[in-house]
């Protein structure tokens, strides 16, 4: 065997025992008490729009495209999911304090704003997640005019 | 047999990738700001002036439009909130102080991760500065703080900001309008 069969076999043996090394899945089939729609009005139109372009990393629930059952994209996309969490959680959010409520929510509109939110390279694959401007201005709207409520409702 | 072993990295790499890292603390605990130990005094007021005078380094950092200062004063607010010892604070008060940390933390972090990006830095110092604005209102400061507003910053949505001077420099558009806005309100 030559020493390029070799190496093509090992990394084949890689490539097969890596998909043994699932990450947990993202998927909750209840909305939790202190999911954001539960403490605060999320319009219909907003929701659908949250759902198809930010839950995928910001919620207990994503939704897996066919690619996330091939290692090592599930774990790529399982690192990026938890580091959305950990930045900001829709189905939490109730549990975050009334300051950090205030931040995230201004942090949605600016992110959104700005363009860095949803994440380029995921809206390339995730068609749903391009937001048009009217798209961008509905949850941004919406978003500031919680953060107000709460901003008002500190002082 | 070169092969094998090469084969044994592969899979130790690749696993290796499944573990989050635990190292994060590491790097915070080198950064060392004389503005953070001022406590062990005898008013409970002192700590918070200390996140005060960060908070204040980091506006003037803005105000310069320095970007890198800011970000090396982001880090040192969150090592100032890390080591804020709350058994000072009474029991009613410490949640509501932890509530405002943890949101400063968050602002603080990532203030101090985006030093190229002063864009983003300037949107967390906004957050910042509202919880500072509670911190101060609740602890009182040791001396005069202004509380100063620009409505330009954000499209017209307008931002306010903490200032120990009574002459308004403006840390969200720097340089290009350091003179916009006006004192709304003084806290003693």
């Amino acid at each position: 065997m030559s020493l390029i069969k070799k190496i093509g076999l090992i990394a084949l043996i890689v490539i097969i025992a890596i998909q043994f090394v699932r990450p947990a899945s993202n998927k909750s089939r209840h909305i939790l008490p202190s999911d954001i729609s539960k403490v605060y009005n999320v319009p219909a139109s907003v929701q659908s729009l949250l759902k198809n372009a930010c839950y995928d990393c910001h919620s207990n629930n994503t939704n897996y495209p066919w690619y996330s059952n091939i290692e090592p994209f599930g774990w790529w996309l399982a690192s990026h999911i938890r580091r959305g969490k950990e930045e900001l959680n829709f189905s939490e959010f109730a549990g975050y304090s009334a300051y950090r409520q205030r931040s995230k929510l201004f942090s949605v509109g600016r992110s959104i704003e700005d363009g860095t939110m949803p994440v380029p390279s995921y809206s390339l694959i995730h068609r749903d997640s391009r937001l048009t401007k009217e798209q961008k201005g509905l949850i941004i709207g919406w978003a500031d005019k919680i953060k107000d409520s709460l901003n008002n409702a500190n002082k | 047999m070169k092969n094998i072993s090469f084969a044994i990295v592969i899979i130790a790499i690749a696993l290796a990738a499944c573990k989050s890292s635990n190292n994060k603390n590491v790097a915070q605990n080198k950064i060392n700001d004389s503005s953070a130990h001022t406590s062990g005094q005898v008013s409970p007021i002192s700590p918070v002036n200390g996140i005060l005078h960060i908070y204040l380094k980091m506006k003037n950092a803005f105000v310069n439009d320095d970007d890198k200062e800011a970000a090396k004063e982001g880090k040192g607010m969150l090592k100032a909130l890390n080591d804020f010892d709350t058994s000072i604070l009474k029991d009613n008060e410490r949640k509501q102080f932890q509530d405002m940390a943890g949101d400063m933390k968050e602002n603080a972090e990532h203030i101090g991760a985006n030093a190229g990006n002063i864009k983003h830095q300037r949107e967390h110092f906004d957050m910042l500065s509202k919880d500072m604005y509670d911190l101060v209102k609740t602890s009182a400061a040791d001396e005069k703080i202004y509380v100063d507003y620009c409505p330009m910053y954000n499209d017209n949505k307008g931002a306010t900001w903490l200032s120990e001077t009574k002459e308004i420099k403006n840390p969200y558009l720097g340089k290009e309008m350091d003179t916009c806005g006006s004192i709304k309100e003084v806290l003693k």
